[in-house]
């Protein structure tokens, strides 16, 4: 397997010091990820560098954060797709989370906003998982029909959803309004809405998305859906929770 | 915990930074830029408009500055901005319901390029009327 | 444990209903405005008889009217808008909406005085 040199620059704080950035060169696997370029930077380089992994597999979103200033899971980006060979990689945190160190932020407020809506973070899934195109953002995967196993009447799934923070990063409203529920917090929202028929269970749920700083506060900009890396569409869900909300207000209007 | 937060004055800059970013984003930044100067464009024309009670040699003299091909440039300006605005928020009213959400990017350029051709048409009748 | 503050369902807001209602409305209205100003009006700009004139057709007086309703409330929605993006406190948001509001009044009152005066 051919090796790599490749130059990464990493954003770099640490409370109580100015912001830097530093510039680190590794020697790399060609098929390695972002993720593994971090690694050697810490183990070898600098062991003060502080950032998230877990899975190594774009299932627990951790490892979330900004490469050439767009966000995306480093752990299944792959090192080629986004080294030229000529400027360094550049690292960032994630935007509109406060920066705890380095490639760390605070994401307290975000899981905040994901337990408001009561979100679970596995359902009931369909005797047959479909696996289509937009499922599968992760490279060379070829979608097919799953049969179940005949011992297994269905499957457990979890959520599309990983929680890692992407869309709330890319999102340009979430920049500046500490208070907006957020492509996550309203996916969410749409989520555990449709996942019940208990009507005070709809209302409530209806309720939290209604406000100033739910659906109505998102300007259409549709970044969290491109940046999403599970296709989540989170745009999709607000307009769908939009037109529900609308159409409510309407069946009230005419029930007058 | 000690975090590092930027000001909101620099975070609002990021609504426009489309930098990297898609056609919906672009639309986001023109559309807020477009609505910030329709407003003050509003405002002026209603004092403008103050004109018309103080008489008619006030207005006259009013239309007379307004035919000068400086004024007339501000128009098309204007119109550019009216037509980005106004074609864009036609396009939002669609997609914000959930309808043609696959097609946004799509419609985006649809939209700028009728706004394209109108100003281009508006653009030689507002210098030839 | 502190209570979580995006737990608590807020007041629900027809704010951006409304801003889409005006918006299809003026592009209609404003339409109307432009060509009938600017490009069906010889030179491109009515001198002060030709103004008195259209306004005093009743038809034009009241899509005026509207337009002047539709353009000040969706302008005012927008300012809106930005300030809220920038997740004011409560108590600030009801401020703001209030000066917004009272600004959209004088400023639709302004424009039927000057209306008034010209058609008079």
């Amino acid at each position: 397997m051919n090796a790599l040199t490749v130059a990464l620059e990493i954003f770099r704080y640490k409370p109580g010091h100015p912001m830097r950035y530093d510039t680190f060169t590794v020697e790399i696997e060609e098929t390695a990820h972002v993720i593994d370029a971090i690694d050697l930077v810490w183990a070898r380089h600098d062991p003060t560098l502080t950032f998230r992994r877990a899975c190594h597999h774009s299932s627990c979103g951790s490892c979330a954060l900004r490469i050439n200033g767009i966000e995306r899971l480093p752990c299944i980006t792959r090192i080629t797709d986004v080294c030229d060979g000529k400027t360094p990689i550049r690292l960032e945190p994630l935007r509109n989370f406060p920066i705890v160190s380095d490639l760390v932020v605070d994401v307290s407020e975000f899981f905040q906003r994901m337990s408001a809506t009561g979100m679970t973070i596995t359902c009931e899934a369909e005797d047959y998982l479909p696996l289509t195109v937009d499922s599968f953002a992760v490279a060379d995967v070829v979608p097919k029909m799953v049969e179940l196993p005949e011992n297994l009447s269905r499957f457990n799934r979890f959520e599309q959803c990983i929680e890692c923070g992407i869309c709330m990063s890319a999102c340009p409203t979430m920049a500046t309004d500490r208070k907006f529920l957020g492509p996550a917090g309203l996916a969410a929202i749409y989520q555990a809405r449709h996942k019940t028929d208990d009507p005070v269970t709809v209302k409530h749920l209806l309720g939290l998305a209604d406000g100033e700083h739910g659906v109505w506060r998102c300007h259409s900009a549709f970044e969290c859906t491109e940046a999403c890396p599970q296709a989540v569409d989170p745009a999709g869900k607000i307009m769908a929770l939009r037109r529900e909300l609308a159409l409510r207000r309407l069946q009230r209007l005419f029930r007058k | 915990m000690q975090t590092l937060n930027y000001t909101k004055t620099k975070q609002a800059a990021r609504w426009f930074d489309v930098r990297r970013r898609k056609a919906g984003m672009w639309a986001y930044a023109l559309n807020r830029i477009t609505g910030i100067g329709l407003v003050i464009y509003l405002y002026l024309h209603l004092g403008v408009l103050s004109l018309l009670i103080r008489g008619q040699s006030s207005w006259d003299t009013f239309v007379g500055v307004a035919r000068s091909p400086f004024v007339l440039t501000l128009d098309v300006i204007l119109l550019a901005g009216i037509l980005i605005h106004g074609l864009n928020g036609l396009r939002l009213a669609i997609t914000g319901f959930g309808f043609s959400m696959g097609a946004q990017k799509a419609l985006f350029i649809i939209v700028m390029l009728i706004g394209a051709i109108t100003l281009l048409i508006a653009a030689i009748k507002i210098f030839t009327i | 444990m502190s209570e979580n503050p995006f737990a608590r369902e807020p007041r629900p807001t027809t704010a951006w209903l409304w801003q889409v209602f005006t918006g299809v409305g003026l592009v209609v209205l404003l339409g109307l405005h432009m060509i009938a100003n600017h490009f069906v009006a010889k030179g491109g700009l009515r001198n002060y008889h030709e103004v008195v004139a259209y306004l005093r057709n009743p038809a034009i007086l009241s899509l005026e009217i509207l337009f002047l309703l539709c353009v000040t409330t969706h302008a005012l929605l927008g300012v809106r808008a930005i300030f809220l993006d920038f997740g004011l406190s409560d108590r600030d948001e009801t401020i703001l909406s209030q000066i917004l509001k009272w600004i959209g009044v004088l400023t639709i009152g302004y424009g039927l005085v000057v209306m008034w005066c010209v058609i008079r």
